[in-house]
Protein backbone atom coordinates (compact mmCIF):
# COMPACT_ATOMS: atom_id res chain seq x y z
CA UNK A 1 0.00 0.00 0.00
CA UNK A 2 1.48 3.30 -1.33
CA UNK A 3 0.76 6.72 0.79
CA UNK A 4 -2.00 6.89 3.47
CA UNK A 5 -5.76 4.88 2.99
CA UNK A 6 -8.17 7.10 1.46
CA UNK A 7 -10.78 7.99 4.20
CA UNK A 8 -13.51 9.86 1.97
CA UNK A 9 -16.60 8.70 1.24
CA UNK A 10 -19.93 10.01 -0.44
CA UNK A 11 -23.27 10.77 1.09
CA UNK A 12 -25.67 11.84 -1.90
CA UNK A 13 -24.01 14.64 -3.57
CA UNK A 14 -21.88 15.50 -0.64
CA UNK A 15 -18.21 14.03 -0.21
CA UNK A 16 -16.25 13.83 2.41
CA UNK A 17 -13.07 13.58 3.21
CA UNK A 18 -13.90 11.38 6.24
CA UNK A 19 -16.86 9.29 7.46
CA UNK A 20 -16.26 11.20 10.89
CA UNK A 21 -19.13 13.84 12.00
CA UNK A 22 -21.09 15.17 15.10
CA UNK A 23 -24.36 14.43 15.95
CA UNK A 24 -27.18 16.91 15.81
CA UNK A 25 -27.22 18.34 19.65
CA UNK A 26 -23.98 17.68 20.87
CA UNK A 27 -22.40 20.19 18.66
CA UNK A 28 -24.17 23.50 19.09
CA UNK A 29 -23.53 25.19 16.17
CA UNK A 30 -20.22 24.59 15.84
CA UNK A 31 -18.40 27.75 17.61
CA UNK A 32 -18.93 26.49 20.55
CA UNK A 33 -16.43 23.39 20.08
CA UNK A 34 -13.81 26.04 18.28
CA UNK A 35 -12.16 26.71 21.67
CA UNK A 36 -11.54 22.58 22.22
CA UNK A 37 -11.23 20.76 18.75
CA UNK A 38 -9.88 21.31 15.27
CA UNK A 39 -13.24 21.54 13.69
CA UNK A 40 -11.89 21.62 9.89
CA UNK A 41 -10.48 18.37 10.75
CA UNK A 42 -13.91 16.69 10.49
CA UNK A 43 -15.94 14.78 7.21
CA UNK A 44 -19.33 17.14 7.84
CA UNK A 45 -20.06 19.77 10.21
CA UNK A 46 -24.16 18.65 11.77
CA UNK A 47 -25.69 21.80 13.67
CA UNK A 48 -28.29 21.44 16.19
CA UNK A 49 -31.89 21.25 14.63
CA UNK A 50 -33.45 23.86 13.32
CA UNK A 51 -37.40 24.80 13.16
CA UNK A 52 -39.03 27.41 11.62
CA UNK A 53 -39.90 29.54 14.80
CA UNK A 54 -37.87 29.52 18.07
CA UNK A 55 -38.69 26.71 20.34
CA UNK A 56 -38.07 26.84 24.11
CA UNK A 57 -37.76 23.64 24.27
CA UNK A 58 -38.37 21.22 27.60
CA UNK A 59 -38.95 22.38 31.46
CA UNK A 60 -35.50 22.71 33.38
CA UNK A 61 -34.27 19.43 34.76
CA UNK A 62 -33.35 18.28 31.17
CA UNK A 63 -30.74 15.56 32.03
CA UNK A 64 -30.18 12.35 34.06
CA UNK A 65 -27.77 9.97 34.18
CA UNK A 66 -28.08 6.20 33.58
CA UNK A 67 -25.51 3.25 33.60
CA UNK A 68 -22.96 4.80 30.51
CA UNK A 69 -26.03 7.00 29.35
CA UNK A 70 -27.43 9.80 29.21
CA UNK A 71 -31.04 10.39 29.11
CA UNK A 72 -32.49 13.85 28.37
CA UNK A 73 -34.66 16.20 26.66
CA UNK A 74 -34.04 19.45 25.17
CA UNK A 75 -37.02 19.69 22.94
CA UNK A 76 -35.52 21.17 20.03
CA UNK A 77 -34.59 24.38 21.60
CA UNK A 78 -33.51 26.53 18.70
CA UNK A 79 -33.23 29.73 17.83
CA UNK A 80 -35.27 29.48 14.60
CA UNK A 81 -34.78 29.86 10.77
CA UNK A 82 -34.26 33.83 10.85
CA UNK A 83 -31.69 33.98 13.93
CA UNK A 84 -30.12 30.49 12.97
CA UNK A 85 -29.42 32.19 9.20
CA UNK A 86 -28.17 35.72 10.31
CA UNK A 87 -26.44 34.66 13.76
CA UNK A 88 -25.05 31.38 12.83
CA UNK A 89 -24.58 31.17 9.31
CA UNK A 90 -21.70 33.74 8.72
CA UNK A 91 -19.48 31.44 10.91
CA UNK A 92 -20.57 28.20 9.76
CA UNK A 93 -20.16 29.17 5.69
CA UNK A 94 -16.21 29.94 6.88
CA UNK A 95 -15.71 26.37 7.94
CA UNK A 96 -14.24 23.78 5.11
CA UNK A 97 -16.03 20.64 5.60
CA UNK A 98 -19.35 19.86 4.16
CA UNK A 99 -22.48 21.74 6.76
CA UNK A 100 -24.97 19.74 7.15
CA UNK A 101 -28.43 21.56 9.00
CA UNK A 102 -31.02 19.31 10.92
CA UNK A 103 -34.56 20.18 10.36
CA UNK A 104 -37.24 19.86 12.49
CA UNK A 105 -41.15 20.49 12.43
CA UNK A 106 -44.66 19.83 13.72
CA UNK A 107 -46.59 19.17 10.20
CA UNK A 108 -45.64 18.25 6.76
CA UNK A 109 -46.58 22.20 5.68
CA UNK A 110 -44.38 23.87 8.10
CA UNK A 111 -41.16 21.24 7.10
CA UNK A 112 -41.51 22.33 3.55
CA UNK A 113 -41.70 25.68 3.94
CA UNK A 114 -38.53 25.21 6.13
CA UNK A 115 -36.87 23.75 3.60
CA UNK A 116 -37.99 25.65 0.79
CA UNK A 117 -36.61 28.90 3.35
CA UNK A 118 -33.47 27.03 3.86
CA UNK A 119 -32.88 25.87 0.22
CA UNK A 120 -31.98 29.85 -0.39
CA UNK A 121 -29.56 29.72 2.12
CA UNK A 122 -26.12 30.03 0.81
CA UNK A 123 -23.43 27.50 2.28
CA UNK A 124 -25.56 24.86 2.84
CA UNK A 125 -24.92 20.97 1.65
CA UNK A 126 -27.53 19.00 3.28
CA UNK A 127 -30.82 18.62 5.58
CA UNK A 128 -31.06 15.99 7.85
CA UNK A 129 -34.54 15.58 8.46
CA UNK A 130 -35.64 14.83 11.92
CA UNK A 131 -38.69 12.94 12.04
CA UNK A 132 -37.61 10.93 15.51
CA UNK A 133 -36.86 13.27 18.12
CA UNK A 134 -38.64 11.38 21.11
CA UNK A 135 -39.35 14.68 23.19
CA UNK A 136 -41.46 16.74 20.62
CA UNK A 137 -44.82 14.73 19.81
CA UNK A 138 -46.99 15.87 16.73
CA UNK A 139 -50.19 14.76 17.88
CA UNK A 140 -48.82 12.19 20.45
CA UNK A 141 -46.93 10.54 17.48
CA UNK A 142 -43.74 11.42 15.58
CA UNK A 143 -43.86 11.16 11.84
CA UNK A 144 -40.79 8.39 12.10
CA UNK A 145 -42.84 5.68 13.67
CA UNK A 146 -45.30 5.61 10.74
CA UNK A 147 -43.98 4.44 7.55
CA UNK A 148 -46.60 7.08 5.91
CA UNK A 149 -45.86 9.84 7.73
CA UNK A 150 -42.16 9.48 6.86
CA UNK A 151 -43.16 9.36 3.34
CA UNK A 152 -45.12 12.53 2.95
CA UNK A 153 -42.94 14.46 4.89
CA UNK A 154 -39.50 13.28 2.89
CA UNK A 155 -41.70 13.99 -0.30
CA UNK A 156 -42.37 17.47 0.77
CA UNK A 157 -38.97 18.23 1.55
CA UNK A 158 -37.78 16.25 -1.44
CA UNK A 159 -40.09 18.48 -3.62
CA UNK A 160 -38.73 22.06 -2.40
CA UNK A 161 -35.18 21.10 -2.77
CA UNK A 162 -32.15 19.28 -4.61
CA UNK A 163 -29.71 19.68 -1.45
CA UNK A 164 -28.33 16.30 -0.55
CA UNK A 165 -31.71 14.69 2.21
CA UNK A 166 -30.56 12.04 5.06
CA UNK A 167 -33.85 10.43 6.90
CA UNK A 168 -32.96 10.37 11.01
CA UNK A 169 -34.63 7.35 11.96
CA UNK A 170 -36.03 6.45 15.41
CA UNK A 171 -35.33 3.17 17.22
CA UNK A 172 -39.03 3.69 18.87
CA UNK A 173 -40.41 1.50 16.32
CA UNK A 174 -41.61 -2.61 15.30
CA UNK A 175 -39.32 -2.82 12.27
CA UNK A 176 -37.25 0.05 11.42
CA UNK A 177 -36.42 -1.35 7.74
CA UNK A 178 -39.96 -0.32 6.72
CA UNK A 179 -39.76 3.05 7.93
CA UNK A 180 -36.19 3.25 5.39
CA UNK A 181 -37.64 1.78 2.83
CA UNK A 182 -40.36 4.86 3.00
CA UNK A 183 -38.00 6.99 3.12
CA UNK A 184 -35.96 5.88 -0.20
CA UNK A 185 -39.09 5.46 -1.65
CA UNK A 186 -39.83 8.93 -0.59
CA UNK A 187 -36.61 9.82 -2.47
CA UNK A 188 -33.97 10.65 0.76
CA UNK A 189 -30.71 10.48 -0.46
CA UNK A 190 -29.52 8.78 2.63
CA UNK A 191 -30.62 7.41 6.09
CA UNK A 192 -29.10 8.10 10.01
CA UNK A 193 -29.61 5.93 12.62
CA UNK A 194 -30.45 5.87 15.55
CA UNK A 195 -32.10 8.82 17.05
CA UNK A 196 -32.24 7.84 20.55
CA UNK A 197 -34.96 5.59 22.46
CA UNK A 198 -36.90 6.80 24.99
CA UNK A 199 -36.10 6.47 28.09
CA UNK A 200 -37.04 6.84 31.76
CA UNK A 201 -35.01 7.37 35.32
CA UNK A 202 -36.74 7.63 38.67
CA UNK A 203 -35.65 9.18 41.56
CA UNK A 204 -37.17 6.22 44.34
CA UNK A 205 -36.59 9.01 47.59
CA UNK A 206 -38.69 11.62 45.86
CA UNK A 207 -40.89 9.09 43.54
CA UNK A 208 -40.15 11.51 40.94
CA UNK A 209 -38.86 11.21 37.59
CA UNK A 210 -35.20 12.90 37.43
CA UNK A 211 -36.56 14.75 34.23
CA UNK A 212 -38.75 16.09 36.53
CA UNK A 213 -42.21 17.29 34.95
CA UNK A 214 -40.60 16.07 31.76
CA UNK A 215 -40.84 12.88 33.04
CA UNK A 216 -39.19 11.03 29.50
CA UNK A 217 -36.47 11.78 27.74
CA UNK A 218 -34.10 9.61 24.54
CA UNK A 219 -31.37 7.84 26.19
CA UNK A 220 -27.55 8.54 24.25
CA UNK A 221 -24.19 7.18 24.85
CA UNK A 222 -22.16 3.88 25.29
CA UNK A 223 -25.00 1.95 26.80
CA UNK A 224 -27.25 1.89 23.81
CA UNK A 225 -24.08 1.38 21.22
CA UNK A 226 -25.02 -2.01 20.15
CA UNK A 227 -29.14 -1.97 19.48
CA UNK A 228 -27.34 1.06 17.13
CA UNK A 229 -25.15 -1.69 15.84
CA UNK A 230 -28.15 -4.04 15.32
CA UNK A 231 -30.09 -1.84 13.50
CA UNK A 232 -27.39 -0.14 11.30
CA UNK A 233 -26.67 -3.43 10.15
CA UNK A 234 -30.35 -4.22 9.45
CA UNK A 235 -30.89 -1.03 7.72
CA UNK A 236 -27.68 -1.61 5.51
CA UNK A 237 -29.38 -4.78 4.37
CA UNK A 238 -32.70 -3.36 3.61
CA UNK A 239 -32.10 -0.33 1.51
CA UNK A 240 -29.30 0.49 -1.28
CA UNK A 241 -28.76 4.48 -0.28
CA UNK A 242 -25.80 5.14 2.28
CA UNK A 243 -26.33 4.91 5.78
CA UNK A 244 -25.21 7.25 8.40
CA UNK A 245 -24.53 5.69 11.98
CA UNK A 246 -25.06 6.93 15.36
CA UNK A 247 -25.08 6.42 18.72
CA UNK A 248 -22.74 5.75 21.66
CA UNK A 249 -19.77 5.90 19.76
CA UNK A 250 -16.74 7.20 21.75
CA UNK A 251 -13.82 6.05 19.83
CA UNK A 252 -12.23 4.59 16.43
CA UNK A 253 -12.92 0.68 17.79
CA UNK A 254 -16.81 2.04 17.67
CA UNK A 255 -17.28 3.72 14.55
CA UNK A 256 -15.57 0.91 12.99
CA UNK A 257 -18.11 -1.56 14.75
CA UNK A 258 -21.11 0.96 12.77
CA UNK A 259 -19.04 1.23 9.23
CA UNK A 260 -18.65 -2.55 9.40
CA UNK A 261 -22.19 -3.51 10.12
CA UNK A 262 -22.93 -1.40 6.56
CA UNK A 263 -22.53 2.56 7.84
CA UNK A 264 -20.64 4.90 5.00
CA UNK A 265 -20.40 7.23 7.96
CA UNK A 266 -20.99 8.05 11.63
CA UNK A 267 -21.71 10.31 13.37
CA UNK A 268 -20.94 10.98 17.30
CA UNK A 269 -22.89 12.44 19.59
CA UNK A 270 -23.07 12.58 23.92
CA UNK A 271 -19.11 11.51 24.43
CA UNK A 272 -18.47 15.21 22.66
CA UNK A 273 -19.85 16.39 25.68
CA UNK A 274 -17.38 14.76 27.45
CA UNK A 275 -14.25 14.95 25.88
CA UNK A 276 -14.79 17.01 22.75
CA UNK A 277 -11.46 15.87 21.06
CA UNK A 278 -13.22 11.93 20.42
CA UNK A 279 -14.32 13.42 16.87
CA UNK A 280 -10.34 13.66 16.05
CA UNK A 281 -9.54 10.54 18.06
CA UNK A 282 -11.82 8.36 15.84
CA UNK A 283 -10.40 9.70 12.44
CA UNK A 284 -6.79 9.56 13.00
CA UNK A 285 -7.70 5.76 14.99
CA UNK A 286 -9.58 5.13 11.68
CA UNK A 287 -6.80 5.81 9.53
CA UNK A 288 -4.38 3.91 11.85
CA UNK A 289 -6.89 0.65 11.74
CA UNK A 290 -6.82 0.77 8.10
CA UNK A 291 -3.08 1.03 7.78
CA UNK A 292 -2.83 -1.74 9.91
CA UNK A 293 -5.31 -4.15 7.92
CA UNK A 294 -3.80 -2.50 4.94
CA UNK A 295 -7.10 -1.52 3.31
CA UNK A 296 -5.96 1.19 1.17
CA UNK A 297 -10.31 2.78 1.04
CA UNK A 298 -12.62 3.17 3.80
CA UNK A 299 -15.41 2.40 1.23
CA UNK A 300 -13.97 -1.45 1.25
CA UNK A 301 -14.45 -1.43 4.54
CA UNK A 302 -18.29 -0.37 4.69
CA UNK A 303 -20.41 -3.40 4.80
CA UNK A 304 -17.90 -5.92 5.39
CA UNK A 305 -19.42 -8.04 8.46
CA UNK A 306 -18.57 -11.37 7.24
CA UNK A 307 -21.61 -13.53 8.20
CA UNK A 308 -20.54 -17.14 7.77
CA UNK B 1 -5.58 20.81 24.40
CA UNK B 2 -3.87 19.41 27.94
CA UNK B 3 -6.68 18.36 30.45
CA UNK B 4 -4.53 16.34 32.66
CA UNK B 5 -3.51 17.89 36.17
CA UNK B 6 -1.38 16.48 38.96
CA UNK B 7 -2.94 15.54 41.72
CA UNK B 8 -0.86 16.94 44.84
CA UNK B 9 -3.28 16.23 47.89
CA UNK B 10 -6.72 14.38 48.08
CA UNK B 11 -7.40 14.85 51.97
CA UNK B 12 -10.50 13.83 54.50
CA UNK B 13 -11.79 16.90 55.42
CA UNK B 14 -14.80 16.00 57.69
CA UNK B 15 -17.62 13.08 57.07
CA UNK B 16 -18.12 12.67 53.04
CA UNK B 17 -16.35 16.34 52.56
CA UNK B 18 -12.86 16.23 50.98
CA UNK B 19 -10.48 18.46 49.39
CA UNK B 20 -8.10 18.38 46.44
CA UNK B 21 -5.28 19.52 44.87
CA UNK B 22 -4.03 20.17 41.54
CA UNK B 23 -0.47 21.50 40.14
CA UNK B 24 -2.20 23.99 37.46
CA UNK B 25 0.34 25.09 34.48
CA UNK B 26 2.25 28.29 34.60
CA UNK B 27 -0.15 30.32 32.01
CA UNK B 28 -3.70 28.64 33.17
CA UNK B 29 -6.12 31.25 33.69
CA UNK B 30 -6.82 32.60 37.21
CA UNK B 31 -10.68 31.46 38.24
CA UNK B 32 -12.92 33.92 39.73
CA UNK B 33 -14.83 32.92 43.12
CA UNK B 34 -18.12 30.99 41.61
CA UNK B 35 -16.65 29.71 38.62
CA UNK B 36 -16.50 25.99 38.20
CA UNK B 37 -14.46 22.77 36.67
CA UNK B 38 -15.88 20.22 34.81
CA UNK B 39 -13.87 17.13 36.20
CA UNK B 40 -13.62 13.83 34.24
CA UNK B 41 -14.81 11.64 37.54
CA UNK B 42 -14.09 8.20 35.70
CA UNK B 43 -11.90 6.17 33.76
CA UNK B 44 -14.53 4.56 31.61
CA UNK B 45 -17.83 5.58 30.11
CA UNK B 46 -19.14 5.04 33.33
CA UNK B 47 -20.40 7.60 35.50
CA UNK B 48 -20.28 9.19 31.96
CA UNK B 49 -20.54 13.04 32.20
CA UNK B 50 -17.94 15.02 33.84
CA UNK B 51 -18.89 16.61 37.04
CA UNK B 52 -18.88 20.18 37.43
CA UNK B 53 -17.29 21.36 41.22
CA UNK B 54 -16.89 25.17 41.75
CA UNK B 55 -13.72 26.91 42.63
CA UNK B 56 -12.79 26.68 46.21
CA UNK B 57 -9.70 28.25 46.36
CA UNK B 58 -6.76 29.43 44.28
CA UNK B 59 -2.97 29.64 44.89
CA UNK B 60 -0.12 31.29 43.23
CA UNK B 61 3.10 31.97 44.52
CA UNK B 62 5.50 32.88 41.75
CA UNK B 63 4.80 30.37 38.88
CA UNK B 64 3.47 27.92 41.07
CA UNK B 65 -0.35 27.69 40.86
CA UNK B 66 -2.49 25.22 42.75
CA UNK B 67 -6.17 24.66 42.32
CA UNK B 68 -8.72 23.45 45.27
CA UNK B 69 -11.85 21.95 45.11
CA UNK B 70 -13.63 21.31 48.02
CA UNK B 71 -16.43 18.27 47.52
CA UNK B 72 -18.96 16.20 49.29
CA UNK B 73 -19.36 12.64 47.70
CA UNK B 74 -22.74 12.57 46.86
CA UNK B 75 -22.29 9.33 43.93
CA UNK B 76 -20.46 7.44 42.41
CA UNK B 77 -18.62 9.95 40.52
CA UNK B 78 -17.11 11.87 43.96
CA UNK B 79 -16.86 8.89 45.54
CA UNK B 80 -14.24 7.87 42.29
CA UNK B 81 -12.62 11.25 43.03
CA UNK B 82 -12.19 10.82 46.71
CA UNK B 83 -9.86 7.50 45.66
CA UNK B 84 -7.82 9.20 43.87
CA UNK B 85 -4.34 9.68 44.99
CA UNK B 86 -1.18 11.93 45.22
CA UNK B 87 0.73 11.71 41.82
CA UNK B 88 -2.20 10.32 39.91
CA UNK B 89 -3.91 12.73 37.02
CA UNK B 90 -7.51 14.08 36.90
CA UNK B 91 -8.80 15.49 33.13
CA UNK B 92 -10.41 18.91 33.93
CA UNK B 93 -11.84 21.54 31.98
CA UNK B 94 -12.13 24.89 32.79
CA UNK B 95 -12.59 27.96 34.53
CA UNK B 96 -16.11 27.80 33.24
CA UNK B 97 -19.14 30.39 33.78
CA UNK B 98 -19.13 33.40 35.04
CA UNK B 99 -18.11 34.06 39.11
CA UNK B 100 -19.62 36.35 41.79
CA UNK B 101 -19.27 40.42 41.47
CA UNK B 102 -17.30 41.19 44.57
CA UNK B 103 -19.13 43.92 45.28
CA UNK B 104 -17.42 47.22 46.44
CA UNK B 105 -18.40 49.43 49.20
CA UNK B 106 -19.27 49.05 52.70
CA UNK B 107 -22.08 47.09 53.24
CA UNK B 108 -21.71 43.69 55.29
CA UNK B 109 -20.61 40.23 53.09
CA UNK B 110 -23.13 37.51 54.22
CA UNK B 111 -22.37 34.31 53.05
CA UNK B 112 -25.48 31.92 53.61
CA UNK B 113 -24.73 28.18 52.73
CA UNK B 114 -25.76 24.74 53.76
CA UNK B 115 -23.47 21.78 53.69
CA UNK B 116 -20.66 21.76 50.65
CA UNK B 117 -22.58 25.02 49.73
CA UNK B 118 -19.81 26.78 51.79
CA UNK B 119 -16.87 26.15 48.95
CA UNK B 120 -17.55 29.13 46.32
CA UNK B 121 -18.59 31.02 49.28
CA UNK B 122 -15.34 30.71 51.19
CA UNK B 123 -13.27 32.07 47.88
CA UNK B 124 -16.11 34.60 47.86
CA UNK B 125 -14.77 35.76 51.73
CA UNK B 126 -11.09 35.54 50.57
CA UNK B 127 -11.29 38.19 48.19
CA UNK B 128 -13.31 40.37 49.83
CA UNK B 129 -10.89 40.08 52.74
CA UNK B 130 -8.28 40.33 49.92
CA UNK B 131 -9.56 43.45 48.98
CA UNK B 132 -10.81 45.02 52.81
CA UNK B 133 -9.14 44.05 55.54
CA UNK B 134 -12.00 45.64 57.76
CA UNK B 135 -15.00 45.06 55.99
CA UNK B 136 -17.55 43.05 58.01
CA UNK B 137 -18.17 39.29 56.73
CA UNK B 138 -20.79 36.99 58.00
CA UNK B 139 -20.54 33.22 57.65
CA UNK B 140 -23.99 31.44 58.04
CA UNK B 141 -23.17 27.75 57.74
CA UNK B 142 -25.44 24.69 58.69
CA UNK B 143 -26.85 21.46 58.31
CA UNK B 144 -29.27 18.44 58.91
CA UNK B 145 -27.15 17.83 62.17
CA UNK B 146 -24.77 18.83 63.66
CA UNK B 147 -22.29 16.31 62.67
CA UNK B 148 -22.71 17.54 59.10
CA UNK B 149 -21.21 21.28 60.15
CA UNK B 150 -17.28 21.72 58.80
CA UNK B 151 -15.16 24.71 58.38
CA UNK B 152 -16.09 26.53 60.96
CA UNK B 153 -12.92 27.57 62.00
CA UNK B 154 -11.40 28.01 58.44
CA UNK B 155 -14.13 31.07 57.84
CA UNK B 156 -13.56 32.24 61.12
CA UNK B 157 -10.33 33.33 60.30
CA UNK B 158 -12.10 35.45 57.55
CA UNK B 159 -15.05 36.88 59.87
CA UNK B 160 -17.86 36.09 62.00
CA UNK B 161 -19.56 32.52 61.90
CA UNK B 162 -23.02 31.33 62.66
CA UNK B 163 -24.22 27.90 62.70
CA UNK B 164 -27.81 26.48 62.11
CA UNK B 165 -28.61 22.86 62.65
CA UNK B 166 -32.49 21.69 61.18
CA UNK B 167 -32.57 19.88 64.64
CA UNK B 168 -30.93 22.39 66.72
CA UNK B 169 -28.23 19.91 67.74
CA UNK B 170 -25.67 22.72 67.36
CA UNK B 171 -26.19 26.52 66.91
CA UNK B 172 -29.46 27.89 65.84
CA UNK B 173 -32.39 25.79 65.74
CA UNK B 174 -33.69 26.00 62.26
CA UNK B 175 -32.75 27.01 58.75
CA UNK B 176 -30.67 29.25 56.92
CA UNK B 177 -33.33 32.23 55.89
CA UNK B 178 -34.98 31.56 59.58
CA UNK B 179 -31.46 32.35 61.17
CA UNK B 180 -30.92 35.26 58.91
CA UNK B 181 -34.20 36.98 59.37
CA UNK B 182 -33.70 36.23 63.04
CA UNK B 183 -29.96 38.01 62.95
CA UNK B 184 -31.29 40.81 60.59
CA UNK B 185 -34.39 41.38 63.18
CA UNK B 186 -32.33 41.75 66.08
CA UNK B 187 -29.50 43.85 64.46
CA UNK B 188 -26.81 41.72 64.81
CA UNK B 189 -26.19 42.10 61.18
CA UNK B 190 -27.46 45.62 60.20
CA UNK B 191 -29.60 46.09 56.99
CA UNK B 192 -28.75 46.42 53.98
CA UNK B 193 -26.04 43.92 53.10
CA UNK B 194 -24.45 42.27 49.98
CA UNK B 195 -25.66 38.60 50.85
CA UNK B 196 -23.95 35.34 48.81
CA UNK B 197 -25.35 32.27 48.82
CA UNK B 198 -25.16 28.79 47.47
CA UNK B 199 -26.68 25.62 48.90
CA UNK B 200 -30.35 23.88 47.92
CA UNK B 201 -32.67 25.60 45.23
CA UNK B 202 -35.63 26.09 48.28
CA UNK B 203 -33.20 27.93 50.49
CA UNK B 204 -32.08 30.26 47.59
CA UNK B 205 -36.12 30.63 46.77
CA UNK B 206 -36.80 31.69 50.39
CA UNK B 207 -33.60 33.75 50.54
CA UNK B 208 -35.02 35.74 47.68
CA UNK B 209 -38.61 36.11 49.38
CA UNK B 210 -36.44 37.40 52.28
CA UNK B 211 -34.45 40.33 50.10
CA UNK B 212 -37.68 41.61 48.99
CA UNK B 213 -38.68 42.34 53.04
CA UNK B 214 -35.58 43.39 54.14
CA UNK B 215 -34.41 44.84 50.77
CA UNK B 216 -31.28 43.50 50.33
CA UNK B 217 -29.15 42.64 47.60
CA UNK B 218 -27.86 39.15 46.70
CA UNK B 219 -26.15 36.58 44.12
CA UNK B 220 -26.57 32.79 44.17
CA UNK B 221 -24.46 29.75 42.90
CA UNK B 222 -26.76 27.41 41.06
CA UNK B 223 -26.39 23.69 40.87
CA UNK B 224 -27.71 21.51 38.23
CA UNK B 225 -26.65 18.06 36.11
CA UNK B 226 -24.73 19.51 33.01
CA UNK B 227 -23.58 17.43 29.95
CA UNK B 228 -21.01 19.29 28.82
CA UNK B 229 -20.79 22.93 30.56
CA UNK B 230 -19.62 24.78 27.70
CA UNK B 231 -23.14 25.50 26.36
CA UNK B 232 -23.22 22.90 23.35
CA UNK B 233 -25.96 20.67 24.53
CA UNK B 234 -28.56 23.36 25.97
CA UNK B 235 -29.09 20.63 29.41
CA UNK B 236 -28.53 23.13 32.02
CA UNK B 237 -31.52 25.37 30.95
CA UNK B 238 -32.87 27.61 34.28
CA UNK B 239 -35.91 30.12 33.57
CA UNK B 240 -35.13 33.62 34.38
CA UNK B 241 -37.85 36.25 35.35
CA UNK B 242 -37.90 37.99 31.70
CA UNK B 243 -38.25 41.70 33.83
CA UNK B 244 -35.69 41.06 36.16
CA UNK B 245 -32.47 40.04 33.79
CA UNK B 246 -29.50 41.62 34.79
CA UNK B 247 -26.60 42.25 32.09
CA UNK B 248 -23.21 43.30 32.70
CA UNK B 249 -19.82 43.69 31.51
CA UNK B 250 -19.07 40.14 33.61
CA UNK B 251 -22.31 38.84 33.34
CA UNK B 252 -22.82 39.12 29.45
CA UNK B 253 -25.32 36.24 29.38
CA UNK B 254 -24.82 35.37 26.12
CA UNK B 255 -27.09 32.17 25.81
CA UNK B 256 -30.20 33.96 26.97
CA UNK B 257 -33.48 31.70 24.61
CA UNK B 258 -36.47 33.88 24.75
CA UNK B 259 -39.98 31.98 23.95
CA UNK B 260 -41.69 33.75 20.65
CA UNK B 261 -43.84 35.59 22.76
CA UNK B 262 -41.22 37.36 24.95
CA UNK B 263 -42.68 36.16 27.85
CA UNK B 264 -40.20 33.29 29.17
CA UNK B 265 -36.31 33.11 28.97
CA UNK B 266 -33.89 30.47 29.42
CA UNK B 267 -30.32 31.28 30.93
CA UNK B 268 -27.82 28.03 30.32
CA UNK B 269 -26.16 27.72 34.08
CA UNK B 270 -23.15 26.79 32.09
CA UNK B 271 -22.46 29.97 30.27
CA UNK B 272 -24.69 32.46 31.84
CA UNK B 273 -24.17 31.28 35.55
CA UNK B 274 -23.56 29.15 37.38
CA UNK B 275 -23.72 32.78 39.63
CA UNK B 276 -27.85 34.96 39.44
CA UNK B 277 -28.46 37.34 40.66
CA UNK B 278 -30.78 36.44 43.46
CA UNK B 279 -34.22 38.14 42.00
CA UNK B 280 -33.23 37.27 38.26
CA UNK B 281 -34.03 33.46 38.73
CA UNK B 282 -37.84 31.99 38.53
CA UNK B 283 -37.63 30.44 41.94
CA UNK B 284 -41.53 29.10 41.51
CA UNK B 285 -40.37 27.51 37.77
CA UNK B 286 -36.81 26.31 38.68
CA UNK B 287 -38.53 24.36 42.12
CA UNK B 288 -41.54 23.40 40.76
Amino acid sequence: MNGRPDLSVQIGKVSLKNPVMPASGTFGYAVEMVPYIEVNRLGAIMVKCVTLKPRLGSLPHRLAESPSGSVCTIGLQNVGFERFVKEKMPFLRELEPPLFVNIGAQSVEEFAELTSRLNKVEGIDALEINISCPNVKKGGIQFGVDPDSTYQVVKAIRQETDLTLVTKLTPNVTDITVIAKAAVSAETDAISLINSPLAMVIDIEKRRSRLGRNLTGGISGPAIRPIAVRLVWQVAQAVSVPVIGVGGITCAEDALQFIIAGASAVQIGAYNLIDPTCLIKTIDGIEAYLIRKKIGRLRDLIKSLEVS
Amino acid sequence: MDLEHEILKNVHVAQNYFKVTLKMPPHSPVPRPGQFYQIWCSGSTDPLFRRPFSVHRFLQRGSSRHLEILYRVAGRGTDWLSKREKGEKLDILGPLGNGFIIEEGQEPIVLVSRGIGIAPLYAVGEEVRRKDKKRKIFFLIGARLKERIFYASDCKELGKVFIYTDDGSRGFHGRAPDLLAHLLKERKISQGVCLYACGPAEMLKELASLSTEFGFRGQVALEERMGCGFGACLACACPLDPKRIVKNSQWKKPSLHWSPDGNQVYALICKDGPVFDLNEVDWNEWTA
